[in-house]
């Protein structure tokens, strides 16, 4: 398999700790929205699950997912989450790097991003349960991981690749994803 | 802001060996998310309590303004979970709203839960060197230089992508960027933060990456240290305290019930 080289390993640790910046700046957002609206607060969730996911549509490589998520949340504990975020990293970039896994590493689309997210917020909803956050009522239950999973789907499956989009379109990754064998053999015609 | 995170002494936490801690500390972070016991969690809270108000080496004040948005997040989750909880023995119900025996007990437990991983981590934080950390997980735990190296070289660049985060909301204020409303605008503006800072800092980490192994940096080869990390008397004690400290929390909260 394509195995990560130096560059890549620190272009995925670079914007593992990237997203956790951002997560910072978002969490403040998140911080305001809430006490106030409880649904929007859900729905905001999604950022969270994007790094991984992320990750992996920009390196296309197998780990990836599994080292950005970590990274991303190695840098929110570094920066005063908390380092039980650590294992909620592990554990969300683990079931997205499963899921890219299953594929073999060659499918990159909407469906398969999103679903990406999907599987890291239902491994972090089975640390909820441990954790004592997932002792509710079956509505509100239902209604808070149910608002969660869409968002998840809707961050990792439209923004992350949308983004990624963007950043094909200004010709960073050319330089950083797989060479594929079509264009080895454009060379030898 | 460093300044700000100089503590007053440093205390025998201080020389403990930084990946020993972070191991021992995630050991028990783990231990704790995985019990469901609240008498045992509320000992641990208040043994982690007394770690960092006594051993950290800050300032009373510091430590109180830290620990701010703790008690925030121990009243807001225990809050929602009494108020949304499921229960049986019900106490108190209007509409959605009912608070029963067993989610105040729940929203206690997970209240405390996050109050213990809060102390836990500042503990660790304040007292430990970044740095330092790193190279001793490299040699204490044999963490690939690799991981080790790429993480320092990131949060040795945090200045810096933070304040491309500044020119950019700059620029975009200036510019009069307005956003559309709701799930869609949040969309357009994680898109305009994220594009120019994703592409520069992928073209920051190439570069650093390429000259490193211009420097004959090679990945899985054996190397020397310029910071050497090893154990002392210090772990000894570190263990010890630890050990003690859960033994009797244990004894406490399991046997005494």
């Amino acid at each position: 398999m394509k195995k990560l080289t130096f560059t890549d390993l620190l272009i995925t640790i670079m914007v593992g700790v990237v997203f956790g910046i951002l997560m910072k700046f978002w969490d403040d957002l998140y911080t305001v929205v809430k006490p106030m609206m409880p649904v929007a607060r859900q729905l905001l969730y999604g950022m969270w699950f994007m790094t991984g996911v992320f990750a992996f549509l920009l390196i296309r490589k197998p780990g990836v997912a599994l080292i950005a998520s970590i990274a991303g949340a190695g840098l929110s504990a570094f920066i005063g989450h908390g380092l039980e975020v650590l294992i909620y990293g592990f554990a969300q970039g683990l079931a997205a790097e499963l899921l890219f896994a299953a594929f073999r590493y060659r499918k990159f689309s909407m469906v398969i991003a999103g679903v990406a997210g999907v599987f890291s917020c239902a491994a972090s909803f089975g640390l909820d349960m441990f954790y004592g956050y997932a002792d509710l009522e079956t509505w509100a239950l239902v209604v808070k991981y149910g608002l969660r999973a869409i968002s998840a789907f809707i961050f990792t499956g439209v923004f992350a690749v949308l983004i990624v989009r963007a950043l094909e379109a200004t010709g960073v990754t050319q330089s950083i994803r797989p060479v594929a064998k079509e264009e080895y053999s454009l060379l030898d015609r | 802001m460093p300044a700000w995170f100089t503590p007053n002494r440093e205390t025998w936490l201080f020389r403990v060996n930084p990946a020993l801690k972070f191991m021992i500390f995630v050991l028990l972070l783990l231990f704790t998310l995985f019990t469901r016991n609240l008498a045992f969690v509320s000992w641990l809270a208040v043994l982690f309590g007394i770690l960092l108000y006594g051993f950290s080496g800050y300032p009373i004040r510091k430590l109180a303004l830290l620990s701010i948005p703790l008690i925030i997040s121990f009243a807001s989750s225990a809050f929602t979970m009494m108020l949304f909880g499921k229960g049986d023995t019900v106490i108190w119900q209007w509409g959605l709203f009912k608070i029963s025996e067993e989610s105040i007990q729940h929203g206690l437990l997970l209240g405390t839960k996050s109050l213990t991983f809060g102390f836990v981590g500042f503990t660790f934080l304040l007292t430990v060197q970044p740095v330092l950390f790193f190279y001793a997980m490299m040699q204490q735990f044999r963490l690939p230089s690799k991981y080790a190296y790429s993480f320092i070289a990131s949060i040795r660049l945090l200045p810096v992508v933070v304040e491309e985060i500044q020119v950019r909301s700059n620029a975009l204020k200036v510019r009069g960027i307005t956003f559309s409303r709701g799930m869609k605008g949040w969309g357009e503006r994680i898109q305009a933060y994220a594009v120019p800072l994703f592409a520069q800092s992928i073209r920051r980490a190439q570069r650093i990456a390429i000259a490193m192994e211009a420097k004959q940096y090679q990945m899985g080869a054996a190397r020397t240290y310029f910071y050497p990390t090893s154990y002392s008397r210090m772990d000894v004690v570190f263990i010890g305290v630890i050990s003690v400290s859960i033994a009797s929390v244990s004894m406490v909260a399991f046997v005494m019930n």
